[in-house]
């Protein structure tokens, strides 16, 4: 029997481990190891974020699902990995620090045979003085800090009801940031929810990003082909924002938060302040705060982990310019190279590199949107992750393992505004690959015929339907499996 | 780097036609079914590679 143990239940660990016990079945072992003792669907968070949603409409408790599905779950935070095992045990294993209430604080060591980091990341508000919810501005990269946002929005919201204006600043609080498409589409949703209480055109909404184009999306922007013509998504967006009185701060390295104001530097040295009343800028990124030792207790967290804090998987991180990158750099297998049995996927392995073109200021400040790998790659990779498992305890250490680079899947992103079927908007993009393979697609890097974009309510609706769809998949409801990531 | 409020000044507009045709429940049917199709079409290219590997 082996024992798969699993970091994090959030797209890429909750996919990984369902799928982990549907392919293993019984004689092995699943256990799954998360601090929070909910699911949470963040796609649907920005949603929670204008007060659309509730917070219980994004999440449910993982204990019963993985009850059902005969899968171990421990309710506690991984604080280090011991690959090598200690000097009591040649068996790789993992040291947790529970915190589920009625074991708080107490601390564990869960051996393994194989090993999935799916921690996701830790939100770095710290990287900006004055980011974040306990600082000054809001976040929905959580359900509880969307239902806070969700507070605050209705707050101002009331004031621009007594006649008296309003600055609202949304987008990325870092220059190193990641998941503007999240911020895109939460800028949309306000300036909705606005005109719906008939107060838009008191308010000012500003877009700020590290993204040097619209339309950037971290993805290096994409190119498709409308009516007849190719069209850049820079353009496309820039027609949304024109359409709907948006105005925008790009190139921008958010460099403090004080009540009221953000501090920002651009990519050509200059400094501004952006007055709010109400401000949803996101975090950047960072990997979970996860050590790693080997046999004699001596720390190898740089064997592991790349100066970001995510895993090194099986890319090219040898740090050429960015100019002479390759698609084939990117991962495919999410195999950890020292350690075989140990995979890190979603957002918890180390890109090898930025898709969207990095740029510094002149003071030096990198200004440089970070690759999104959520939502599908994470299911996707999750999956794989398992896929690859299973041919290891079947085959033994030679067998041939899966491979799913980002250079050869594809993305959706559904921005939606609104709610219900009648009311409502969306800006539906997809793109293949989401890493562009210059190699294979040579003039704009991305399938044509698999890279569109298109805004109507049609997209509301497809988001609408992924919701419950995922949720549904989540819950593992007959046929879950059925879905794909 | 330009200022970016001017080049959103600049993009064009949708006509009052396009911007119907974004809220027309018939039309969106039809553009819900393609969006649909081309995503699955795209998903399943993006799944290919590992399951081909494995079988």
């Amino acid at each position: 029997m082996a024992r798969v143990v699993i970091l994090g239940a959030g797209v890429a660990g909750h996919t990984a481990a369902l799928h982990a016990k549907r392919m293993l079945g019984k004689q092995h072992e699943i256990v799954v190891v998360s601090p929070n003792s909910k699911y949470n669907w963040i796609p649907s968070n920005i949603w929670v974020g204008v007060g659309k949603m509730s917070a219980a409409q994004v999440t449910f408790p993982l204990a019963p699902v993985y009850k059902r599905q005969g899968i171990t779950f421990h309710q506690a935070l991984a604080r280090a990995i011991y690959p090598e095992g200690d000097l009591a045990t040649d068996s790789g294993f993992v040291q947790i620090s529970y915190t589920d209430p009625t074991r708080t604080g107490e601390i564990a060591n869960i051996s393994y045979d194989y090993l999935i980091n799916a921690t996701g990341p830790r939100l770095n508000f710290a990287a900006t003085p004055g980011l974040g919810p306990d600082g000054y501005t809001s976040s929905v990269c959580t359900s509880g800090h969307a239902v806070e946002a969700a507070k605050s929005l209705e707050a101002v919201i009331a004031t621009l009801k007594t006649g008296k204006r309003q600055a609202l600043a949304i987008g990325v609080g870092h220059g190193t940031c990641t998941c503007e498409g999240a911020a895109f589409e939460y800028t949309f949703n306000v300036e909705h929810e606005l005109r719906a209480a008939g107060v838009r055109d008191l308010a000012e909404i500003t877009y700020i990003t590290n993204e040097y184009e619209l339309g950037d999306f971290g993805v290096g922007g994409l190119v498709f082909s409308q009516a007849g013509f190719q069209t850049t998504s820079k353009l496309w967006t820039e027609s949304l924002f024109r359409e709907r009185g948006i105005k925008a701060i790009l190139g921008a390295h958010v460099s403090k938060i004080e009540p009221g104001e953000a501090h920002y530097e651009l990519v050509d040295g200059s400094t501004g302040i952006l007055r709010f009343d109400f401000a949803m800028l996101l975090p950047p990124f960072r990997g979970v705060e996860m050590q790693a030792f080997d046999k004699n207790g001596q720390e190898i967290s740089e064997k592991l982990f790349a100066p970001s804090g995510f895993m090194k998987v099986d890319a090219d991180y040898s740090g050429k310019p960015y100019e002479e990158w390759l698609a084939s750099d990117w991962p495919k297998t999410y195999r950890n190279p020292l350690y075989p049995n140990v995979f890190a996927v979603g957002i918890a392995f180390a890109p090898p590199h930025q898709i969207s073109k990095p740029r510094k200021s002149p003071k030096g400040t990198l200004i440089a949107p970070s690759p999104p790998r959520t939502g599908m790659p994470s299911g996707i990779m999750g999956k794989l992750a398992v896929i690859s498992i299973n041919e290891l305890i079947k085959n033994g250490p030679s067998a041939q393992v899966g491979t799913a680079s980002m250079a050869t899947m594809g993305a959706a992103c559904v921005a939606s505004a609104g709610s219900g079927l009648r009311v409502g908007s969306a800006a539906s993009m997809t793109m293949y690959p989401v890493v562009p393979d210059y190699v294979a697609y040579p003039n704009t890097g991305r399938s044509l015929d698999d890279t569109f974009g298109e805004i109507g309510l049609a997209g509301h609706w497809i988001k609408l339907a992924l919701h419950y769809m995922f949720i549904y998949k989540a819950k593992a409801r007959f046929g879950w499996f059925l879905i794909p990531e | 780097m330009e200022n970016p409020n001017e080049s959103i000044a600049r993009a064009p507009l949708p006509t009052e036609k396009t911007l119907r045709q974004r809220k027309n429940l018939v039309i969106q049917f039809f553009r819900f079914c393609s969006i649909n199709l081309k995503m699955i079409k795209m998903i399943r290219k993006g799944h290919h590679p590992m399951e081909r590997k494995v079988k």
